[in-house]
């Protein structure tokens, strides 16, 4: 019988898989789909917890959240695409005009 | 429902994004191909007259309510919070009449709006869902705002690094969320409130806190979650960085004190010396004197002014912080009146560095020898900004941080537990002196190689002798501000005694 | 009325601030003119108080933290007061000739003035304690501006160890307000309280250490000879002046009196530091080699016959205690203005090696004179006020520490060489050198230093003849109830 418990952990580990991601990965365009899969972990936390707590707020909550994620993509890979026409780089070592 | 009601509710709201669609709309039409100056000019009043417009409507209609038993809620203190954000975006818009770095007049003012409407949203929502929204709504487009000047690589930069932590720091608040829903089934913060007192103490509510609080920690920029602070502000365009440094910062202390107080007022805990307990007030303690040294010793090696600004303001969200663990009435006051009178006075040095970048093409700390001579108005007013910042009296930024040494001193008494707390704040703010003080010796004491004389729009001029103003005002007479807000919080929250 | 002092300086410095930069003598004047109208304000306030507490005004400021508005005066304060104003009126005096930046120069200057009066006037500790912080940043400005050696080191030190101080005194205070938990800063109120020996014995120190640190406190005086050779002949004169004394006074009035039991504790260390400070000073300013060291390392020999004066916890310990404060105010004062204004402007070298060889005694008659009479004074000769006051502490430790009271002794002794040495080699130089051909005179000493030297010095004489003028207004403020275990050894 698949338990709250599996879906928390599934959500756990996709997070910090997702984590990780971010961390350690250097191309941007990586690091924000593994900015993405921690929304989504997220995601799926709330839809598990909205399952077996017996209400649909949580579901309710998760729309807002895919709406909010779309909008999200549009400004991230917008501003990629601006870094890009500068420097011709999509690579996190490249963010280095800063911090001198 | 009564859709009616919830237009009377959101009316400043409503008048802000109308405005935003008015500068879209003005930009788009009738002012395309006309010289930027007059754009920026039209641009600049819309925003100013759609502020006041909602600051006028909020003073004029006090309506209050709370929508969908508590999704959104209008209440006193939520409206002069308002009040105040619109009063720095007003400022803000006008201090973007210094800076030329962008064509896409309509847009960049847009952005500055629409981040405001997230702020507004911010202070009136107790429910996760529309926090979250809220958060986003400003976020995003502070993230816009912040790489706004496309041509250049250190604006883009900023932008990218500042979108980058931000998703990142969502995706936990989110998750934080998403376990306090599981925890409790509840989406609403006093629901969330009053299930946790009846669940027992769960390892689970421990790591929803956390991450809850890296979420927020971010927004407010407190170590650890600051990394991005420095860059954004170097690196974004200066009217940016002070929207990101003031009404943000506003928003999202409120946000943080309504979420800890009303969200987590089950699980406190103790931040006292000898008796520290599990809670979120010895986490947010910790965040706390992690900012107060970390910001105020980086700070003082900084060369470029916007740049110690960002660590200042690191040190500054340090000493915010203290109102939040006071975890009292006094203690939400006294973090209001700080963080609203440091938005006006990093409002007024952030307007000063713009005009000072603009005209030497710098913000290095030599960049602003001479500026006693080349504009007393400037000097006068950084002058009284960053002595504010650096906590000397009679101006605003000495009372606020005495209110908040008050303050969290008087929720713990008679035990002076927490005083570790405050001892590290006052003896770095006497560190903190030295390095304002090098921005004013270059300022009053060094010359100039080049004495001429700065070009600085009247405007600007009047913005800036306000701000200065208000630093004072609220500093020899913090009574106009603060019996307001007491005022507020007690008809908010009538019962409430935190 | 008396409040004022306070006023009529701040209204000087804004008004300052809004006069265009090339009208400077008007900037003089309109200086002038608001320290005389302070120093007549003191004077008349001084007159007509018998010494005891007077009101002066008591309005709400922020009704929910308990803060006040509070001014009020009594003997001690308008001792200090007066000294105020005297300094005030001649550090303008003595700056009459500054060309750069004369208008911000008299805003600072008048900002400086006005947070001193604030301090010495409020009963309200909050209140004390913003006009104590309001007069730090003008000091800062004063010497990194127009000062000279090392100014903008000095300048940051100063600034610095008094910020540093006044943290120390800011966590004090607030801790001390919310134990009380009266939700009052009132300090007859706070006085009242007793306080829980535990509290008092870290909490005393810190409060003191904090407003002593101004005092020139050793070992915290280090910024004292940096900050007074760094500084403008003005602002040496109102460092030494009147800027030490609200150190003082600050531990007088706020540590000593709410907390009794802590300052019995620390009474003995404390007064050794004192005594260490006298012995100290007066060996270091024994073998300087700069003119303007020597008094700066002398003023924390004198200031440690303040403090020494107050740990004594005798009447008339105490007594004299604020008796020095006025009487060094003033020798201090002079004898910075001779050494900055009219010997280091005039020959642009404060080296005695050098001073020697010119012959100063014969070119500026005028000015070695005034140093004599000065260092006279500060020698602790009788018929000057530095006599009377150091007596009286000297009498007063011996009843509580009669080794330190010898240790004293030993300064005055170290403080009579260092000035012969000093007036010797500046004024009276024993080997002459020729005249060099061309060279020429030094300009000759205008009015207003002559007017300023003149006030100094017979205020010296007037308190050294007849010291009941400011005894009067003393003893009796020591009398007052809240004061009572002050003069008592420490009990109640």
């Amino acid at each position: 019988m698949i338990g709250l418990s599996h879906y928390l952990a599934l959500s756990a580990i996709l997070f910090s898989l997702g984590l990780l991601g971010v961390l350690v990965r250097r191309s941007l365009l990586v690091v924000y789909m593994s900015l993405e899969l921690m929304l989504n972990a997220a995601n799926l936390a709330l839809v598990a917890f909205s399952r077996f707590n017996q209400n649909l707020d949580g579901q309710v909550v998760v729309f807002f959240i895919i709406t909010v994620a779309a909008a999200e993509v549009a400004v991230g890979l917008a501003l990629i695409v601006a870094l890009f026409r500068l420097r011709q780089t999509t690579h996190i070592e490249d963010l280095n005009t800063l911090n001198h | 429902m009564n859709y009616g009601e919830l237009l009377k509710l959101l009316a400043p709201e409503s008048i802000l994004a109308l405005t935003l669609l008015l500068v879209l709309g003005a930009d788009a039409t009738f002012l395309s191909g006309r010289a930027p100056g007059l754009r920026r000019a039209v641009a600049a009043s819309l925003t100013v007259a759609g502020c006041m417009g909602a600051i006028y409507w909020i003073f004029f209609f006090p309506i209050h309510g709370h929508l969908f038993s508590g999704v959104l809620v209008v209440d006193p203190l939520t409206q002069v919070t308002k009040q105040v954000l619109l009063l720095l975006t007003a400022a803000t818009a006008l201090l973007t009449l210094e800076t030329a770095f962008t064509p896409h007049v309509g847009e960049y003012f847009g952005l500055q709006l629409l981040a405001t409407l997230g702020f507004l949203f911010m202070v009136s929502s107790e429910d996760i869902l529309t926090i979250f929204v809220a958060l986003e709504l400003a976020s995003l487009s502070l993230y816009m705002l912040a790489s706004f000047a496309k041509g250049n690589l250190a604006s883009a930069e900023a932008g990218l690094k500042y979108f980058l932590y931000g998703g990142l720091a969502s995706a936990f608040l989110l998750f934080g969320f998403s376990l306090l829903y599981g925890l409790t089934g509840e989406t609403l913060l006093a629901k969330i409130a009053a299930k946790i007192t009846t669940t027992p103490r769960d390892p689970l509510l421990v790591v929803a806190i956390s991450m809850v609080l890296t979420g927020l920690g971010f927004k407010i920029a407190a170590v650890p979650f600051q990394l991005w602070a420095p860059d954004v502000y170097e690196g974004a365009p200066t009217p940016s960085a002070a929207l990101i440094a003031s009404g943000s910062k506003l928003a999202s202390f409120f946000l943080l004190e309504k979420m800890m107080t009303i969200g987590l007022s089950s699980a406190v805990g103790s931040g006292a010396f000898h008796a520290l307990a599990a809670g979120w007030v010895p986490m947010l303690a910790m965040l706390a004197g992690l900012s107060l040294i970390v910001g105020n010793l980086t700070a003082l090696a900084q060369t470029s002014v916007k740049r110690l600004l960002a660590y200042s303001a690191i040190a500054h969200a340090g000493y915010a912080l203290l109102g939040v663990i006071a975890n009292s009435s006094q203690g939400f006051v006294a973090l209001l009146f700080y963080v609203m009178t440091y938005g006006f006075t990093v409002l007024g040095a952030f307007g000063v560095v713009a005009v000072v970048e603009r005209q030497t093409g710098s913000d290095r700390l030599e960049a602003f020898a001479g500026l006693s001579r080349r504009s007393p108005v400037l000097a006068g007013v950084l002058f009284v900004c960053l002595l504010s910042l650096a906590g000397i009296p009679p101006l605003a930024g000495f009372f606020g941080k005495f209110y908040l040494f008050a303050a969290i001193l008087r929720a713990g008494a008679p035990s002076l537990g927490i005083l570790w707390l405050v001892i590290l704040a006052i003896a770095l703010s006497a560190v903190s002196l030295f390095y304002y003080l090098q921005v004013l010796k270059q300022a009053f004491v060094r010359e100039a190689p080049l004495e001429l004389p700065f070009s600085v729009k009247p405007s600007t001029q009047l913005v800036l002798i306000l701000l200065a103003l208000c630093v004072i005002l609220f500093g020899c007479a913090p009574d106009l501000l603060v019996s307001k807000l007491l005022l507020a919080l007690k008809a908010a929250a009538p019962g409430l005694v935190f | 009325m008396l409040a004022w002092t306070i006023y009529i300086s701040f209204l000087g410095a804004g008004l300052l601030l809004c006069l265009s930069s090339a009208h400077k003598s008007a900037a003089r004047v309109i200086a002038l003119l608001s320290a005389v109208g302070g120093f007549i304000i003191a004077l008349a306030g001084a007159w007509a108080s018998d010494g005891r507490l007077q009101e002066v005004i008591r309005i709400s400021w922020v009704p929910s933290l308990g803060l006040r508005y509070y001014l009020a005066a009594d003997g001690i304060s308008l001792t200090l007061v007066l000294l105020t104003g005297l300094a005030a009126v001649t550090g303008i005096l003595f700056s009459w000739n500054i060309q750069h930046r004369v208008r911000e120069f008299f805003a600072f200057y008048l900002a400086l003035i006005g947070g001193v009066y604030g301090v010495f006037l409020s009963f309200d500790l909050f209140l004390l304690f913003v006009f104590y912080e309001i007069a730090i940043v003008p000091k800062y400005f004063l010497i990194a501006i127009w000062g000279s050696t090392r100014k903008e080191y000095g300048a940051m030190k100063l600034a610095l160890y008094s910020f540093i101080g006044s943290a120390m005194v800011l966590i004090g205070l607030v801790a001390a307000y919310v134990v009380a938990g009266a939700n009052t800063f009132d300090l007859l109120e706070l006085a009242k309280y007793p306080f829980p020996l535990g509290f008092q014995l870290w909490v005393f120190p810190l409060v003191f250490i904090g407003f002593a640190i101004l005092a020139g406190l050793w070992p915290f005086h280090t910024w004292a000879p940096t900050g007074h050779v760094a500084a403008p002949t003005a602002a040496s004169m109102l460092l030494a002046g009147v800027v030490m004394k609200l150190g003082a006074y600050g531990a007088l009035r706020v540590a000593m009196t709410l907390f009794p039991l802590g300052l019995l504790a620390w009474q003995k260390p404390l007064a050794l530091l004192a005594t260490t400070g006298i012995v100290y000073g007066a060996t270091v300013a024994l073998v300087q080699k700069d003119f303007k060291f020597v008094i700066g390392y002398s003023s924390v020999s004198h200031m440690g016959f303040v403090l020494l004066g107050l740990m004594t916890l005798t009447n008339i310990g105490l007594s004299g205690a604020v008796l020095q404060m006025f009487s060094h105010g003033i020798i201090a004062g002079l004898l910075f203005a001779v050494v900055g204004r009219m010997v280091y402007d005039r020959t642009h070298t404060r080296e005695l090696a050098v001073l020697e060889g010119m012959d100063l005694g014969r070119a500026l008659p005028f000015a070695a004179v005034t140093f004599t009479i000065a260092g006279a004074a500060s020698m602790g000769m009788p018929g000057f006020s530095g006599f009377v006051a150091e007596l009286q502490v000297l009498i007063g430790a011996w009843k509580a520490f009669p080794y330190y009271a010898l240790l004293g002794g030993l300064g005055v002794i170290l403080g009579v060489v260092y000035t012969l040495r000093a007036i010797r080699k500046a004024f009276f130089g024993e080997h002459p050198a020729p005249p060099e051909p061309g060279h020429e005179p030094p300009p000759p000493i205008t009015l207003p230093e002559r007017l300023g030297s003149l006030i100094l010095l017979a205020a010296t004489v007037l308190i050294g003849l007849y010291p009941r003028l400011l005894l009067d207004l003393i003893i009796p403020s020591l009398n007052a109830p809240w004061m009572q275990h002050l003069v008592n050894g420490g009990r109640p």
